[in-house]
């Protein structure tokens, strides 16, 4: 008879999953700590560019100091709506008025902070989420509205590059 | 009294729950940091006066419409332009620790003293005095007194700053770039965000590199390394935030940045 003749009599013996919670839990911690949580789905397709020595935002957001907002092609709808083609979104929405809207937008932000928040208007960040194709025009608007209405600091959004690769910049 | 067993927990479908958390996280966040480039905006100024800057205290970077960068007099081409920091660092380091035979084409730079700046603090002292005295106040003198009293705190944290240097390097003379001194950015409105944020990125690159070689001769930390521990600890008054603070403060006064954006106009 063959040596690898089926034995019917014997059971596979039962794999042991005790541990198996624990492993899990492992998996779970991991992804806790490393990760940070979705601010909220964009509608506008932000492809960022590239830079380095770049600062990091976590400390800020942890402490509600910083503001995103994000400029470019929306990602369904009809791009000829907008000014040059570049929507703007607010935490949810994308605002009809572009980027004229940004003031009130951050004047609201900024009166629904919590009372214990302490940072000055000055130095609550606006940070812009641009699409690498966003003509700088529209940052500049924005800028002006946020220079009247006194909030000072703003961050431009990019990708860290590494010091190997090229930055990548759309050539004409 | 009988003894009754208690009954053994199912552990089962621990793992069931445990996967239903992990999936929920992996979901809801991601794993990218927010990175940016942090500026700020000039305060708005009503009735600005145009101020008289000499051109070698200019360092002019233009981008234009097709991404084509000129430095000064010299064109860029957007797969050149990681020579940007270099040039940048040209423009702060030439005249540095030159008393003569410096570069005309760029900034100079002022070797100030503590006997100097107790000089200017206290002809600060002395008009603030003068005003002071005065029975009657109109708004005019408010205003100068004001001017004053700021003027005083700016002189005492210079001498607050070269105290910490000499401390630190031993040097008595605090090398300091020409207060004029500055980078300016034009750009067009259709210039690409991603050209922009090419240049910003070279700008911070050359000013970072300056400012951690010099802190690292000095504290033996990198201003980055400081710059870090500061914006996650900011809001704790401990003895070590405040220290970092006054030692940023030193760096980014022996290389400041100063960096103006220019709205464009066409």
């Amino acid at each position: 008879m063959s040596k690898f003749r089926k034995n019917d009599d014997k059971k596979a013996p039962g794999i042991n999953t005790s541990s198996l919670p624990d492993i899990v839990f492992m998996l779970l911690f991991f992804f806790m700590v490393a990760t940070t949580t979705k601010e909220i789905d964009p509608l506008v397709k932000v492809d960022p560019a590239q830079g380095v020595g770049l600062n990091d935002l976590t400390p800020f957001k942890q402490r509600s100091e910083v503001d995103f907002l994000y400029l470019g092609e929306p990602l369904s709808g009809d791009a000829s709506k907008f000014d040059q083609g570049i929507a703007v979104q607010y935490d949810g929405i994308i605002h009809k008025d572009g980027i004229e809207h940004i003031g009130k937008w951050k004047n609201d932000k900024f009166s629904s902070k919590p009372e214990e928040f302490t940072a000055p208007k000055e130095e609550v960040i606006t940070c812009f989420k641009a699409d690498e194709k966003v003509p700088m025009g529209i940052i500049f608007q924005a800028r002006e509205i946020l220079q009247e209405e006194n909030f000072n600091s703003i961050g431009y959004y990019a990708r860290e590059k590494g010091n190997k690769n090229g930055y990548n910049i759309r050539q004409q | 009294m009988a003894k009754r067993e208690a009954p053994e927990i199912n552990a089962g479908s621990m793992a069931d729950i445990a996967f239903l958390l992990l999936i929920f996280f992996l979901v809801t966040t991601t794993m990218d940091k927010d990175l940016a480039y942090l500026r700020t905006i000039p305060k708005k100024v009503e009735n600005p006066e145009p101020q008289d800057v000499q051109k070698k205290n200019i360092y002019k970077i233009n981008i234009n419409s097709k991404q084509v960068i000129q430095a000064r007099d010299s064109l860029i081409r957007p797969e050149n332009i990681e020579s940007l920091n270099g040039r940048i660092k040209h423009f702060y380091l030439i005249n540095r620790d030159k008393k003569e035979n410096r570069a005309l084409d760029y900034p100079y730079y002022a070797f100030g003293t503590k006997a100097a700046f107790q000089q200017k603090l206290d002809i600060a002292y002395n008009g603030l005095d003068a005003y002071e005295s005065k029975d009657v106040l109109t708004e005019r003198d408010e205003k100068i007194i004001e001017q004053f009293n700021n003027e005083i705190q700016e002189w005492n944290k210079k001498i607050e700053m070269i105290e910490l240097y000499t401390k630190f390097s031993g040097n008595k003379e605090m090398p300091e770039i020409a207060l004029q001194a500055h980078i300016r950015l034009e750009s067009f409105i259709k210039t690409d965000y991603s050209a922009y944020v090419a240049v910003q990125s070279e700008v911070e690159k050359a000013v970072t590199e300056l400012r951690d070689e010099e802190s690292e001769k000095l504290f033996n930390i990198t201003y980055t390394a400081m710059k870090k521990y500061y914006q996650q600890n900011k809001l704790e008054n401990t003895p070590k935030v405040r220290e970092y603070r006054k030692y940023m403060d030193l760096i980014e006064l022996l290389y400041p940045l100063r960096l103006i954006e220019v709205k464009p106009n066409r």
